[in-house]
């Protein structure tokens, strides 16, 4: 593995690497505005000038103030190089820490703060922001420029997700490249030059492809901010999980940023994975958290003829243990609807129990219908977990998984008498699903939706945001999740809700616990072929 | 108690035989400040074996800090010592710049040791008047009060508040020093004498006060320096050990001041000593105020470490991310560890500091002075009476706050 | 000043000072927890060194050093009267195990060791009275080892049942302005994130941006299982 020198340290590097890509493979950062690993090169903030040692170094003449003469002396000065631009040879000597590189990071940071409005108390990116964390690291004096700023335009609405403030803005280029290289959308440019320099849309268009908000997160300052997270949360009350995206089979990784206090997830934010998402989501997965807080069903239900009434979930519980005692005892074939949508260990401990403790006739899997996919990270199944799902299917032995469809029809065909569902996520809408009311159904769901729309018992659980589980995406790659949030009070996991219901019913699976399931899980399939990623 | 049985002959041989008796006192006890509890084996009046039991005002003072941004400590210190919490204030800036390896302005140094002697005299005053009073001389005690309420005045003149000040910065003081400061203490300096003259004429030759002082609650000097006891505890029994004096900290090289010690390291010496303290923070005080220069920066030029000025904060930007920072994140002080360690009103009062590099302390340690001193407090009651402990107990000046944390 | 006393430890003990420091005129040594006390009462006897003059006696939590090195550092810090210099002394010990105390050496390690004790459950070998000291004798838990929740409260008293009035702990990671504020519990399970990157650099986790973050390349999460699921 070749190596060069970086401050002293040795470092490996990949051929091809420029300065500043090999040092953040190595985890060390050089300050940047403009560079970003998943875009090309522009090298145009100036922030991640280097001093390049080895070889002959050019020396530029300078004038330097002499205090002690009181008067300009001649000099020279090593040309700084953009690290983000200069790609590493064999043996080559960088330091990012001279005087030279101090002061030149002292003075683009001053330059870039010459017009910068006093934002940061209604700025959403304070304490996100790299102007923050640069000018204290890299400047610390006040700007020598006493006159009134130039000001632009504020609060510019760019599409339906992302606002544009051109006074924040530092002009490095990256919401233009990213929806130009990532998107292939051309949809922002820049307009004039120096410091009346900004963003502006083409003409005629919005900024509304399927990776508007991506805006927001390419963007180091607070140019851009999404519409939807403006003026909800200050980003150092938040706290971060990791997690998976649970909008589409790509399972793109991300963090969950949620608000301890109030325990409320406030945005999804992409989280890197070079072979998943890199650094991007889209749109929709980012909108998905709002799922985690509406439309949840937070009580238990019990139909009684067409009335539901509201019960505390273990009540619930306890009903549905009865109704499918009762079924057992009256020989009513069951038929369990695992979901596409739910983690693999929720999906396991259902297939458990349909196999060992209830003896179901005939499984089901239920998912949403799709959606418009893309060569960029959409999958065109909107349900995360669709390969998870059936994977523990097999390993129960439930090798032809039927669909909700062919569920309809056993129920309307009296080959099913009794149904146990999973998720709220179905194809069909619910007065198509209406079918399955003439049969008493249990389901365990989070949402609202399809599925608890027509059951008889609705038993409240916890969805993916408030649970420690494990999606598998389109590749066949595990990807296993952190809770953010917990639970609303009495609400558990799926998985610990039908273990519940297991001993309410007598039995006793022996997974008391998430490592128990977890080590019962299939083991992932070799992964298939890599989806191409942008 | 058994009946006695055998024959007496001579009454004044006459012993009356005793089981030891258990007694509490404390921890509500007038006595006892409050917050201790010493659980007394009695042989009649006489003291055979005492258990003192501190932690009633514990709350936790160091887990708290490791929880905070730097900055976040001083109002916790100011609650540690909280009849002298200047002193802490200084104590604790000290350390914490030590670690930042940075030094505070010449101006800054004057005026940290102009508070910190005043709060120094306020707190002797409330000692030694505190232990007049239960010895029963109530007028002293409200002389030595009305002093400090004097002194307090002038505090709270400078910093707002008369107690809990939180007027310490890391890297300098809140707010620069008034202009009627140095006018302030040298008003008060003939002041002080005076009082400290009248309450010393009110006691020193009292036979009361004398009794019960001198020769009672004796530390010898071995044990105090094994026991690690510090300050005027440790001068009454002879030992020339002030930190002000041995390891000189701000300027206290450039004062001509003396330390007092005693001889006999009872309870009378403790007095003396205290008494004779604050006549020589006077003679600081009044140096300090003829040699502080009037102007000149007080805080250190560093915007990684002190907050901007307000109105730059609501003008420029540079401002507002240096006061966001500072607030949001607290000072970052590079990883290492120091204990820095000054003259607090009851010996030496240090903080071991761990950094790890981010904006909260790793560990804030405080060496009490009074928790340190209070640990040898049984070895100078044994033998004692049980009136005895009340003096004793006073002089060793035991501040809850301060020793349980 | 005291650098003295540093080569007059090595020259008596040669290897068996572990490592030694001088950070801002603070001189350290540490040594291994079985040279604790002969190394102390060297210190103390030793006319060179002559540190005759107890200062202080406490401990540091380090939960997550790796796992070759133990979890406490343990310090004394004394000085000498008659040569006016300070010096402190440091070991490390696991948890569990015990150290020998240095009541024989110093009388003034009688309470500072009760706190140790007391705070981080370091048993000090020899202590003939070693009981907690702040906490009252009911508590359990060490509270300043860095798993003990800032917010656990144990009452010995039962909190009066009363409506209307809300009785919450103290403190907690969700109370108040949590700037800054480091969760110790999540972090011990490598679950307290911070959003706003400064401060995630600054409680030691690595960046959690997008795209400054080096760290998760190509890999799901590790497998590890956080206590209670």
């Amino acid at each position: 593995m070749p190596t060069f020198k970086l401050n002293g340290q040795d470092l490996a590097y990949q051929p091809g690497d420029t300065i500043i890509r090999a040092a953040w493979r190595a985890g060390i950062e050089i300050p940047h505005y403009c560079w970003h690993p998943g875009l090309s090169v522009a090298a145009n903030c100036r922030m991640c000038l280097v001093e390049v040692k080895s070889g002959r170094p050019m020396m530029l003449p300078i004038l330097q103030w002499d205090a002690k003469k009181n008067e300009y002396v001649e000099a020279t000065k090593p040309k700084l190089v953009p690290a983000c631009q200069q790609a590493v040879t064999d043996g080559l000597e960088v330091t990012s820490q001279s005087d030279q590189v101090k002061q030149a990071q002292a003075s683009v940071q001053e330059f870039l703060l010459l017009n910068h409005p006093v934002d940061c108390p209604i700025c959403d990116q304070a304490g996100e922001c790299k102007l923050q964390d640069y000018w204290l690291a890299h400047q610390t004096k006040l700007k020598r420029k006493a006159t009134e700023p130039v000001h632009k335009v504020k609060g510019v609405r760019f599409g339906p997700t992302i606002v544009y403030d051109g006074e924040r803005c530092v002009m490095c280029t990256r919401c233009v490249r990213f929806n130009e290289e990532v998107v292939k959308d051309p949809v922002l440019d820049m307009r004039e030059r120096g410091n009346v320099n900004e963003i502006v849309l083409s003409p005629g268009r919005e900024l509304d492809h399927k990776y508007s908000l991506m805006n927001e997160h390419v963007c180091p300052v607070g140019a851009l901010t999404s519409r939807d997270f403006r003026f909800k949360a200050r980003v150092w009350f938040l706290k971060a999980a990791p997690s998976v995206c649970g909008g589409c089979a790509t399972g793109c990784n991300d963090f969950i940023d949620f608000d301890p206090r109030t325990q409320e997830v406030q945005r999804l934010r992409p989280r890197d994975n070079e072979s998943v998402n890199q650094y991007w989501m889209c749109d929709d997965g980012m909108m998905s958290y709002r799922r985690f807080h509406e439309d949840r069903v937070r009580l238990g239900r019990v139909r009684m003829g067409a009335e539901f009434t509201d019960v505390a979930p273990t009540a619930a519980l306890k009903e549905a243990a009865g109704l499918l005692a009762a079924a057992k005892e009256g020989g009513r074939k069951l038929g369990v609807v695992l979901s596409a949508q739910h983690a693999s260990e929720d999906n396991f401990v259902l297939a458990r129990l349909a196999r060992d403790v209830l003896g179901a006739s005939a499984v089901y899997l239920a998912a949403q219908g799709g959606w418009d996919g893309d060569a960029i990270l959409r999958d065109a199944d909107n349900n995360p977990n669709r390969a998870g799902a059936t994977a523990v299917a097999a390993q129960h032995g439930f090798a032809s998984l039927g669909t909700t469809e062919t569920l309809l029809g056993d129920v309307a065909a009296g080959r099913i008498g009794v149904v146990l569902a999973l998720g709220w996520a179905s194809k069909e809408s619910s007065t198509e699903l209406a079918g399955l009311g003439r049969v008493p159904m249990i389901s365990f769901t989070s949402n609202e939706g399809a599925l608890p729309s027509v059951a008889t018992v609705v038993v409240p659980v916890a969805v993916h945001a408030e649970m420690y589980g494990t999606f598998t995406n389109r590749a066949g790659l595990a990807q296993q999740f952190k809770r953010a949030v917990h639970p609303p009070p009495g609400i558990k996991p799926a998985w610990e809700a039908l273990l519940d219901l297991a001993r309410a019913l007598g039995a006793n699976l022996n997974l008391g616990k998430l490592e128990d399931v977890r080590r019962a899980l299939p083991a992932s399939p070799p992964p298939a072929q890599p989806a191409a990623t942008a | 108690m058994e009946p006695i049985e055998e024959e007496l002959e001579d009454e004044a041989a006459l012993e009356l035989p005793s089981e030891p008796m258990k007694l509490n006192m404390g921890p509500s006890h007038p006595a006892m400040h409050g917050t201790i509890r010493m659980v007394l084996d009695l042989d009649g009046e006489i003291i055979q074996e005492v258990d003192v039991q501190p932690g009633y005002l514990h709350r936790g003072f160091e887990k708290s800090c490791e929880r905070g941004t730097w900055q976040q400590v001083y109002p916790y210190a100011d609650r540690l010592n909280y009849v002298s919490p200047m002193l802490n204030n200084v104590g604790f800036s000290l350390a914490a710049e030590k670690l930042l390896g940075i030094t505070v302005p010449e101006r800054c140094q004057y005026y940290r040791v102009i508070l910190g002697e005043l709060a120094r005299i306020a707190d002797h005053l409330t000692c030694n008047g505190a232990g007049a009073m239960e010895l029963g001389a109530f007028t002293p005690f409200l002389w030595c009060l009305k002093v400090r309420d004097w002194v307090w005045d002038i505090l709270e003149k400078e910093t707002g508040a008369r107690m809990t000040h939180s007027f310490g910065r890391i890297g300098g003081m809140a707010r620069p020093p008034t202009a009627t400061l140095k006018e302030d203490v040298r008003a008060l300096l003939p002041e002080i004498e005076k009082v400290l003259m009248e309450v010393e004429t009110m006691l020193l030759r009292n036979r009361i006060f004398l009794d019960r002082m001198q020769g009672v609650g004796i530390l010898t000097k071995e044990l105090a320096l094994d026991a690690g006891v510090t300050g005027p505890m440790l001068r009454s029994t002879g030992v020339d050990y002030d930190v002000r004096k041995a390891h000189p900290y701000l300027v206290y090289d450039r004062f001509d001041f003396d330390v007092p010690i005693g001889h006999d390291g009872d309870n009378y010496d403790r007095f003396l000593v205290r008494t004779e303290e604050m006549r020589q923070s006077c003679r600081i005080l009044a140096q300090a105020c003829d040699q502080m220069p009037d102007d000149g920066p007080i805080n250190v030029d560093d915007p990684r470490v002190m907050l901007p000025e307000k109105h730059a904060v609501y003008t420029t930007i540079e401002a507002t991310i240096a006061h966001f920072k500072l607030v949001m994140e607290g000072i970052k002080i590079p990883p290492g560890e120091v204990y820095s360690y000054t003259e607090a009103g009851n010996g030496e009062l240090g903080f071991y500091l761990v950094s790890d590099g981010s904006g909260t302390p790793y560990r804030v340690r405080c060496r009490p002075p009074c928790f340190i001193n209070l640990a040898i407090c049984r070895d100078m009651l044994l033998g004692e009476m049980v009136a005895d402990i009340i003096p004793t107990f006073g002089s060793v000046n035991m501040i809850g706050g301060e020793c349980d944390r | 000043m005291s650098a003295k006393i540093l080569a007059r430890l090595q020259a008596q003990f040669g290897a068996r000072i572990l490592s030694t420091s001088s950070f801002r005129g603070d001189d350290t040594a540490v040594v291994a927890a079985k040279d604790w006390r002969e190394v102390a009462l060297f210190l103390k006897t030793d006319a060179e060194t002559a540190l005759d003059h107890f200062t202080d006696l406490t401990a540091v939590d380090y939960p997550e050093r790796e796992p070759g090195l133990p979890r406490f550092d343990v310090l004394v810090h004394a000085r000498s009267m008659r040569k006016g210099h300070r010096f402190t002394l440091k070991t490390r010990v696991r948890d569990g195990e015990s150290l020998d105390s240095l009541l024989p050496v110093w009388r003034g390690a009688d309470w500072t060791e009760r706190e140790c004790f007391d705070m981080f459950g370091i048993v000090f070998r020899g202590h003939p009275d070693l009981r907690r000291i702040l906490m009252y004798p009911e508590f359990t838990g060490h509270p300043l080892r860095k798993d003990y929740p800032i917010e656990r409260v144990q009452p010995l008293v039962k909190y009066r049942d009363e409506d209307n009035i809300e009785k919450l702990a103290p403190f907690g990671p969700e109370e108040g302005q949590p700037f800054a504020r480091i969760d110790w519990q999540a972090r011990l399970l490598g679950e307290d994130l911070q959003v706003a990157p400064a401060l995630a650099v600054q409680q030691g986790q690595k960046h959690n941006t997008s795209e400054t973050s080096a760290t998760q390349k190509g890999a799901p999460l590790p497998a590890e299982i956080p206590g209670k699921a």
